[in-house]
């Protein structure tokens, strides 16, 4: 058995070498990674979905259970399948979810999961931005990183489950094998971290290495040569983005030229997550 | 100073044994042999004083076929096919991760490490997974069994040592699994050998527990 | 129970003392050496320090084969990637490739070789050690050998390819019987069988890098295809990239069809209408190309001139108008005409064929009318079009063959059921074993297969299996406890794909070989052991031996006699690298344009066919004799051929595989047909059972979704969670005729079986039929296969996620009502044209 010595070694054995990395390094670097995000001082991380591309595969929901050690009952990213129209017209779609990593609304800048932690802000944090500049912020239950990711601190959860409720979206759950470090009688909240294991590391998403539609495309869109900014400058996407009202302003853009995205689009019910279970039907 | 001395290394010497016995009673299928020696009167007597009745567990039946039953039964318990109640470590503990209840889970890995860390290795005919109930019985027995060895020639630093090691593998591991393991056969077995043998191992795992928390130990 | 105090336990130790003394169980012991803890100081320090390993690898969820990288942390692999230097794959695998973590660690797997001590199906099992195992098979085997009637052992599989066929191979040729199953009747059979009786070969590639317009019937692509990933990514950057047009004929709205500009729903089994009707329209409409007339032979004549093979062309399609493709599929009529012109103006333009297509009566036809279309396209073998697969041509170590060596007329069908069974017809195996008419092995072993679930009437497999009058011994080497091992005498636990060593050879999208091996990313798990090692040991107890001495060493010597592999470093290379090819290959497109040199010693002109060949080769006595039997007459002559006469140049063109005798034209008119009394020319022939179905019947489709192979995945968590029910898809209109609403349980009845499910009611689907997928109905498989812990009594021991199974639905098995009918021409299971009833239950 051996090491792999070929192309992207560098990365791999970055990976290999850091403890406590998460399961399952990438052998893909992402061409977003350092290097393109020296561009500006702190990226700003961003997928673009594109709905042509998405063919229903289910390779991206696997991968992240691979990734992220993901139990049964519950799902970081799924595929919501749709079938709509009269027979012989009928059309069929599929719509890639999954954390939006929002920026929070215009005022302060603060997505309603972070809003409702009771735990934010909580401890304070170093991020050392691409340029080896450090950023102080405030980390918490949940709270958003200076890149933008949107990350959850088990230590620092209680477990209340109030980000759970008010995500829009309802990509979150909680993780019945990782307990609230600040009150262990419950279960941390959990959710998509975009791989930010494999992001600080050079190495993009699984769900974006697995894509064999290449449908999700990862990058910094602090930087306007990144893929994912020519995309949403391309497509005019800034207003293509789930639920716009509510003001949640998503870093995830969907590619739609069809109009597809509202009639696809399955909404959470409140106090529900039924929507965010990946089935083929 | 002395009786205490050889009291202890007696001791860790008893439990060395017993760990012995049952890693026997889990290694594999009882052989012949080991069903003649669970006879003798001697283990027969011991055991009697413990509420079993070898006559009970080990009916009167030619060798073979007795060997074939207990075989059968051990298979039906332990290997399968399908449904079992898998001899592993890692089957029986939740942890953290989708490894957990599968096979060569996270605690696979830190059995292994464990035991190797103790400057043992796994022989290399041995085919079964590193955290099998038997190996983790081995293990136990061969540190106890140093420890007994330090005891007897003084060198009580290393036995305390030791001591202190096989406490903490009970700690993180035996007594992690072995309680609900042994539960799981008692409420499964279809005939008394692998049922008694089950609550003898609890009840075992249930003395140590006394043994690892009794003070002194100079 | 007496509780436990120190005098009763130091009396048990003492005993127990005794009885280690006297060296009970000491035999297996797990450790070895001694302990050292304190030696040194007291530096006992068992942590973790997590070990990380990235080894390349090749993947086998399914016959695709992508190569991956698989990540191994502290022994355990924990999870599976792409492997970014594939030219194959591009970097991607599928979401069953993902789930192949699961394959490994399962814990229903079965990790030692057992023996059955109850009555087959009586679920009583006892561990025995290899050593007994192969002793005891063995034995059977020698004693069948040694009697001259090796051909009793029959060995039969679902998924060898590869090295792991070629070991296996090696084996049973060295041993002596030819009695080998396979399984591809009930995959596409009669796809390849269409191909071979044309171009020789088989095995279409799709060169959508290259292609301006693709019409598909019948292909999933999106979802599953034996090439998935290397080909679906291309043709969906085709399509969005490049603006492809993508046309899909299909029963149902798959994943492919709906990602096609245009879904196209058909009647089950009229495709061959529709491709007739397309060609009618390209040729009547002077759409078509010439440039491939010349290696086309269209009418008994060899040497007909291009006008009258067009004129020939047009009068076998006549009767085919868009109208009456319209009558026998519902696809309206200008529909058919405007793909048909598209197709035929796109620079280049792939038609695209599958199981939709050819899984029928007469479905090896449909295949070469798809060919036909093809060609008069000009889309055969060129850039953009339909085009011959490119796979690694491996060498590798061969064993002296046996000096007798028989088989079994049990692969093939019935006498007079399959004109040409070239891939066998291996769903008839077990009706004919029961038949007996054909003789009965007394030893069957199967391996990746699972023939009481995936057969049709594969109730009726499972009672044949069980019964012990039938075939005394059976053994079957699996990974999991399923519908089939569970009839075993002795079940042998197989290493999954992730620990075991191969070379593989599967098609490349772009035309260019890709080699590539598998190599173990863990040690196998207990007691599993690979085939390719059991293979050499089971010889020497037979008493033979090969020229090879596991699977490892078979790779290694492969590696090294490999040209290219060889040179770039051989084994070493292969698995620091894990694939290779040729750095300085152009695809290949155009094979058959080669120009031949026809001067070597012994190649003669048959002047009725125009082919050279070489009489010595064929074994004709002289040249003069050859010339008078002639080429089509002489037995052996395909093995011979060099070269087809065309004007006054020898190309290469179609030269025939060893199945078909044939010329190196492609053979729209074919003598082979015609001597069987089969259309020599391709046409379209109704399926017969649909044109007496009473008015209540449908018709039944199965199909595959993309997150299960047939019989594999069952087991594999991440893959049950997204898939693992199967309710029957049915149109609105047609579940309205019988008062069936979404989420109804209904009945699916048919004359042979009936199973009960629900009803999916969708206008995803055509009226008129049922359709419902076939992974699932698990009866055995695992916890998270069938739902049920085991057929053993207690419960599961089932990872800790189990309790996390949300799921309580496990689908159903739609194999029960589906009869094992043959394509009369290629031998292909019908899946798609079984009619049933369907009522609300």
């Amino acid at each position: 058995m051996n090491e792999i010595t070929k192309k992207g070694i560098t990365r791999r054995e970055l990976l290999s070498s850091t403890a406590g990395a998460a399961a399952g390094a990438a052998a893909i670097a992402t061409g977003a990674g350092p290097a393109e995000a020296a561009a500006a001082e702190v990226p700003r991380w961003g997928m673009v979905m594109d709905l042509r591309k998405c063919i229903g595969c289910r390779a991206c929901t696997v991968s992240c259970k691979s990734e992220n050690d993901v139990s049964l009952g519950r799902f970081r990213t799924v595929i919501q399948e749709k079938t709509h129209g009269t027979f012989p017209n009928t059309k069929k779609g599929f719509l890639p979810l999954m954390c939006n990593h929002c920026e929070g609304n215009e005022k302060d800048g603060v997505p309603p999961c972070v809003k409702a932690c009771p735990e934010f802000p909580g401890e304070r944090a170093t991020f050392i931005a691409p340029n080896g500049k450090k950023i102080r912020y405030r980390s918490g239950g949940t709270y958003k990183r200076p890149d933008g990711l949107i990350l959850v601190d088990a230590a620092q959860c209680v477990g209340c489950g109030k980000c759970i409720d008010a995500c829009p979206y309802g990509v979150r759950s909680f993780n019945p094998y990782v307990k609230a470090g600040k009150d262990p009688t419950k279960q941390a909240a959990d959710k998509c971290t975009m791989c930010a294991h494999r992001i600080d590391n050079g190495v993009e998403p699984s769900c974006v290495n697995t894509c064999q539609g290449r449908a999700r495309i990862f990058g910094d869109l602090n930087d306007p040569d990144s893929n994912v900014s020519k995309l949403v400058k391309e497509h005019n996407l800034a207003k293509n983005v789930l639920l716009p009202e509510e003001g949640t302003h998503p870093q995830l853009f969907y590619v739609d030229p069809n109009n597809e995205l509202n009639t696809l689009y399955t909404k959470r019910q409140k106090g529900k997550l039924d929507h965010f279970v990946d089935q083929i039907p | 100073m002395g009786n205490v001395r050889n009291d202890q290394a007696d001791m860790a010497q008893a439990r060395s044994n017993v760990y012995g016995l049952l890693a026997s009673v889990f290694r594999a299928e009882p052989t012949t042999d080991f069903v003649n020696l669970l006879k003798s009167p001697e283990m027969s007597d011991a055991v009697a004083g413990l509420g079993i009745s070898i006559e009970q567990i080990l009916p009167d039946l030619p060798e073979d076929k007795l060997a074939e039953d207990l075989a059968v039964e051990y298979t039906r318990l332990f290997i399968g096919p399908g449904s079992r109640i898998s001899p592993y470590e890692s089957i029986h503990v939740e942890n953290e991760s989708n490894s957990s209840g599968e096979f060569w889970g996270k605690q696979t890995a830190e059995v292994k490490v464990f035991i190797e860390a103790a400057g043992l290795k796994y022989a290399d005919d041995y085919v079964e997974l590193p955290d099998h109930v038997s190996a983790e019985m081995e293990f136990m027995q061969r540190l106890a069994s140093f420890e007994s060895k330090s005891r007897r020639e003084g060198k009580n630093e290393d036995a305390m040592f030791c001591k202190g090691i096989q406490k903490r593998f009970y700690d993180e591991h035996l007594s992690k699994w072995i309680p609900q393991f042994c539960e799981k056969i008692i409420d499964r077995s279809e005939t008394p050998f692998f049922k008694e043998m089950a609550e003898l191992t609890r009840d075992v795992i249930e003395f140590e527990r006394e043994n690892f928390s009794k003070k002194s130990d100079a | 129970m007496t509780k436990m105090n120190r005098r009763k336990f130091m009396t048990l130790a003492s005993a127990s003392g005794a009885a280690l003394a006297a060296g009970v169980g000491g035999s297996r012991k797990a450790l070895a050496g001694s302990v050292k803890i304190v030696e040194g100081g007291k530096d006992f320090s068992p942590t973790t320090g997590k070990e990380r390993q990235a080894i390349p690898t090749t993947c086998w969820q399914c016959v695709t084969r992508d190569s991956m990288i698989g990540y191994v942390e502290d022994g355990r692999l924990v999870k599976l990637e792409g492997h970014p230097d594939s030219i194959r794959t591009l970097g991607k695998i599928c979401a069953k490739g993902q789930a192949g973590v699961n394959q490994v660690y399962f814990p229903d797997r079965i990790l030692h070789p057992l023996k059955r001590v109850g009555k087959r199906g009586e679920h009583k099992w006892k561990r025995i050690s290899w050593d007994e195992a192969l002793t005891e098979i063995a034995g059977k085997l020698k004693e069948l050998r040694d009697a001259g009637t090796p051909e009793l052992f029959m060995y039969q599989y679902g998924r060898h390819k590869a090295s792991q066929a070629a070991t296996m191979y090696d084996f049973m040729s060295a041993y002596g019987t030819g009695t080998i199953g396979n399984h591809t009747s009930v995959c596409e059979a009669s796809k390849w069988v269409g191909q071979e009786s044309l171009w020789g070969g088989m095995y279409d590639n799709w060169d959508y890098d290259n292609t301006d317009f693709v019409v598909n019937f019948g292909s999933n692509n999106f979802e599953t295809h034996t090439n998935h990933i290397p080909t679906s990514q291309r043709l969906i950057r085709a399509k969005v990239d490049r603006g492809v047009p993508l046309y899909v004929f299909d029963v149902r709205l798959t994943n492919t069809a709906a990602k096609a500009d245009e879904w196209l729903p058909l009647k089950p089994g009229t495709d061959g209408a529709i491709i007739m009707a397309m060609t009618n329209v390209i040729m009547n409409e002077g759409l078509f190309k010439k440039d491939h007339l010349k290696f086309m032979r269209v009418t008994k004549e060899f040497n007909a001139t291009e006008d009258q093979k067009i004129a020939a062309i047009k009068e076998h399609v006549a009767k085919f108008t868009p109208e009456f493709a319209e009558k026998e599929s519902g696809v309206p009529a200008d529909k058919i005409r405007e793909i048909a012109r598209g197709f035929a103006k796109a620079k280049s333009a792939c038609l695209v064929t599958y199981r939709g297509a050819v899984k029928h009566y007469y479905g090896a036809d449909t295949e070469r009318g798809a060919m036909l279309l093809a060609a008069v396209t000009n889309n055969l073998d060129q850039p953009g079009g339909r085009v011959m697969g490119v796979g690694a041509g491996w060498s590798h170590p061969k064993s002296k063959k046996a000096a007798v060596s028989k088989a079994l007329h049990i692969k093939d069908g019935f006498p007079g059921e399959v004109a040409f069974p070239t891939h066998h017809v291996s769903h008839q195996v077990w009706p004919m074993i029961k038949d007996g008419h054909h003789g009965r092995p007394k030893v069957y072993w199967w391996s990746c297969y699972n023939p009481a679930f995936i057969n049709g009437d594969n109730k009726g497999v499972s009672a044949l299996m069980k019964d012990e009058s039938i075939i005394p011994f059976q053994v079957c080497t699996t990974i999991v406890y399923d519908e089939s091992s569970q009839y075993a005498d002795i079940i042998l636990p197989d290493v999954t794909y992730l620990e075991r060593w191969d070379w593989e050879d599967m098609v490349s999208a772009n035309q260019i070989a890709e080699f590539s091996i598998r190599q173990p990313l863990v040690k196998p798990l207990g007691e599993a052991r690979c085939q390719g090692d059991v293979w050499p040991e089971l010889a020497k107890r037979i008493g033979f031996e090969l020229a090879w001495n596991g699977k490892e060493d078979f790779v290694r010597q492969s590696c090294e006699m490999t040209p290219g592999v060889k040179e770039a470093g051989g084994f070493e290379y292969m698995k620091k690298a894990g694939v290779w090819h040729d750095p300085n290959a152009k695809p290949n497109f155009g094979f058959f344009a080669k120009e031949v040199d026809v001067s070597g010693d012994g190649v003669i002109l048959d002047t009725e066919t125009g082919v050279y060949w070489n009489w010595k080769k064929a074994g004709s006595k002289s040249a003069d004799e050859a010339k008078k039997v002639g080429y089509l007459k002489t037995p052996g002559a395909k093995g011979a051929y060099v070269a087809q006469k065309i004007g006054d140049k020898a190309y290469l063109a179609y030269p025939p595989n060893t199945k078909f005798t044939k010329t190196g034209l492609l053979d729209f008119y074919s003598d082979n047909f015609a001597s069987k009394g089969l259309p020599a020319f391709p046409t379209y022939t109704p399926i017969p059972e649909h044109q007496k179905m009473a008015a209540d019947e449908l018709i039944m489709t199965t199909y595959k979704i993309a997150v299960h192979t047939h019989s594999r995945t069952a087991h594999c968590k991440w893959l049950a969670e997204i898939k693992h029910d199967n309710p029957a898809w049915i149109n609105p209109k047609t579940a309205g005729e019988r008062g069936i609403k979404n989420g109804d349980p209904i009945k699916v009845t048919s004359h042979v079986g009936e199973f009960a499910t629900t009803a999916y009611v969708t206008e995803g689907i055509v009226p008129g039929v049922v359709a419902i997928s076939h992974h699932l109905g698990r009866q055995h498989s695992g916890i998270y296969g069938s739902g049920k812990p085991s057929p053993v009594s207690g419960g599961a021991e089932a990872d800790s996620d189990a309790k996390n199974m949300w799921w309580k639905k496990h689908g159903v098995h739609p194999n029960v009502a589906m009869p094992n009918w043959s394509d009369p021409i290629g031998g292909s299971q019908r899946w798609f044209d079984t009619p049933v009833k369907v009522v609300k239950a």
